[in-house]
């Protein structure tokens, strides 16, 4: 599991926060050149919204949070919750974003997209996120 | 001295557009597309960028608010021309929605201008500048205007040694926009609808340094993307050389009919090269005619070509033809599609000439073509149809064109487009009664620059095809419908 993996060994949900804190922007990076800033907001929400039914905490209301704000609040969400509620939550989020993507766009073209992302895992070095 | 700058013209990869373009696209030329929603502008805009781009030559694609980037790769990527793999290879997409949300020409510039000096891109596209032009009131005081951001892009563009392509939803028809000025080439998209038929045309109103096909030329969005039916260029026949002028198919040839006695009747077959009309109501015979002229080419080896315009092919084609179709020996193209433009039928027929190498060509029925072709058309029929029999008597090749003639018994007539006198020779098919049966005769009416019979025969339609009998001799009035025996002079001893 990439988050687990960019989280280290034996993470704390600070330390998901921190690896999902580190994942999202990239994210963002990758596919805000290619379908804008707010495009890519409104998948995050509406993923958001779709793992919220399994995880009320991640419920994000407010309509004028975007991007930059929008993920501070998602970490500072997974920071409060116990691992592996945070782990799960985080995970969930991710697939539901990749999944609503490539129900979009096709998968091919998701990958191409978000292949970068994946290929470089960690950019967070090992100590912060360390025992 | 000759150091004149040679402009280098791309081949854009979309079928027909280069021919209407006037042989490609200059290269670092700033053009718009532009056209009315629906029209096919981001699609053609896509098609030419995956057409051209490289690794060398990549290509930018700038979307701004018009179209939600999503929802455009969500749609473009369903034609075949959209190669995934090139994304983020050769192609690269850049959204500037924020910067023009914020209402600042001078951003957007320099946004455009910073990813086009990063990627050195050789292509760049916008799509679209009329949501650039929307933003355009929000512009703050001492900002760039409109024009000049036009402007500069367009200089910017073309000195970075880019093919620029600025896509928009904008009628030229309206007030003319300083934009149209600036650009090198102009494409304006259109597709009108009348009755029940939708017709895209495109026009390039403008290119800089080449010679355009004038007009408005149809094309089609298919599956494979944009596909361009430049209207058939019919050639001057100087008459300077034999050879090299337009019926260079003339030789001195007869083509054999396939019908005993009917060779005869035109004074030793179709000259080569000849375009002819049979002409009759209804069931007279005149696909049996055409079918038998196909079979007399298939049997010498010329193939040939069939354009048939029939609801139910298959079942009102005779096997005979079937079985040549189906053994390769003659080519059709069968369309029951009712808004087809009359170049895109001589587009796929001199094709499928070519490609059969046909000497032979039967289009049944001119009736069922005028109802095949959209109703926009229709108001231009004859001089369309003038463009196609003068296009395919350039290529060399002999036609048979079939028309349905209602039967009327007070004027004589061979089509009801006036298009007899647009063809070489005319076979006339009528029925009559006699004893109270319903036959048939048909006669040769003309055959261009060659002697041929003047007799009203009567014939009979047989599982081996037509067959010729005697001149109606006993007969007169056979023409009003109504024939009456001639009185039989007394035989004398």
């Amino acid at each position: 599991m990439l988050l687990a993996r960019r989280a280290g060994k034996t993470p704390d949900a600070k330390a998901i926060a921190a690896a999902a804190a580190d994942i999202w922007p990239q994210v963002m990076a990758q596919l805000a050149p290619v379908i804008g800033v707010r495009g890519v907001n409104v998948l995050l929400r509406r993923a958001l919204h779709l793992t919220s039914a399994a995880f009320p905490w991640l419920q994000i209301t407010g309509d004028q949070e975007g991007g930059a704000a929008l993920l501070q609040t998602l970490t500072t969400r997974l920071a409060g919750q116990g691992v592996s509620s945070a782990t799960e939550a985080s995970r969930e989020l991710l697939e539901t974003f990749t999944e609503l993507l490539t129900t979009l766009i096709g998968e091919a073209l998701t990958e191409r997209l978000l292949g970068p992302v994946w290929a470089h895992p960690s950019t967070v070095p090992q100590q912060e996120t360390g025992t | 001295m000759n150091d004149k700058v040679a402009i280098r013209r791309l081949a854009t990869g979309v079928p027909g557009l280069d021919a209407i373009l006037g042989g490609g696209l200059p290269e670092f030329s700033f053009n718009l597309i532009v056209g009315p929603p629906g029209s096919g502008k981001t699609t053609l805009a896509h098609q030419i960028m995956f057409g051209l781009a490289t690794k060398e030559r990549p290509a930018l694609f700038f979307t701004v608010l018009g179209e939600p980037p999503l929802k455009m790769f969500r749609y473009q990527q369903q034609f075949d021309f959209f190669e995934l793999t090139r994304v983020n290879e050769s192609i690269h997409f850049v959204n500037l929605s924020e910067e023009v949300t914020e209402g600042n020409f001078d951003h957007v510039l320099a946004r455009i201008m910073r990813e086009v000096e990063t990627a050195s891109p050789g292509l760049v596209f916008v799509d679209s500048f009329r949501s650039i032009m929307l933003e355009a009131p929000r512009q703050d005081q001492g900002a760039i205007g409109l024009q000049q951001f036009t402007q500069q892009l367009g200089m910017f563009l073309s000195s970075w040694e880019a093919t620029t392509f600025l896509v928009g939803e904008y009628s030229p028809e309206g007030q003319p926009h300083p934009i149209f000025t600036v650009a090198d080439g102009l494409l304006v998209l259109d597709q009108s609808v009348r009755r029940n038929s939708m017709v895209r045309q495109m026009q390039v109103l403008k290119m800089r340094g080449q010679a355009t096909r004038p007009g408005k030329q149809t094309f089609r969005i298919s599956n494979a993307g944009v596909e361009v039916f430049p209207a058939a260029l019919v050639r001057d026949d100087t008459g300077a050389s034999e050879s090299a002028a337009s019926g260079s198919g003339r030789t001195r040839a007869r083509l054999g009919m396939g019908v005993p006695l009917l060779d005869e009747m035109l004074g030793g077959g179709l000259p080569s090269g000849y375009s002819m009309l049979v002409a009759g109501p209804s069931g007279s015979g005149k696909t049996i005619l055409a079918t038998a002229f196909l079979a007399e080419g298939v049997r010498v080896g010329e193939p040939g070509v069939v354009v048939a315009f029939e609801q139910t092919p298959s079942q009102s084609r005779a096997t005979m033809l079937d079985d040549m179709i189906r053994a390769g020996k003659v080519g059709l193209i069968n369309t029951r599609s009712l808004d087809l433009s009359i170049d895109e039928i001589v587009q796929r027929l001199i094709d499928l000439i070519h490609r059969m190498k046909a000497t032979r060509v039967v289009i049944d029925s001119l009736s069922g073509f005028e109802l095949a072709v959209a109703p926009s058309f229709r108001d231009d029929f004859r001089e369309s149809l003038f463009r196609m029999v003068a296009v395919l008597s350039g290529l060399g090749v002999t036609v048979l064109m079939t028309s349905e003639l209602e039967d009327r018994y007070d004027d004589l007539r061979f089509s009801p487009y006036g298009s007899a006198f647009l063809t070489d020779a005319i076979i006339v098919e009528r029925y009559i009664e006699i004893e109270s049966r319903l036959k048939r005769v048909l006669a040769v009416v003309k055959v261009r620059g060659s002697a041929h019979s003047n007799e009203l025969r009567q014939f009979k339609i047989t599982d081996d095809g037509i067959v010729i009998g005697d001149p109606v001799h006993d007969y007169q009035g056979l023409l009003s419908g109504r024939p009456t025996q001639t009185p039989t002079p007394h035989k004398v001893a």
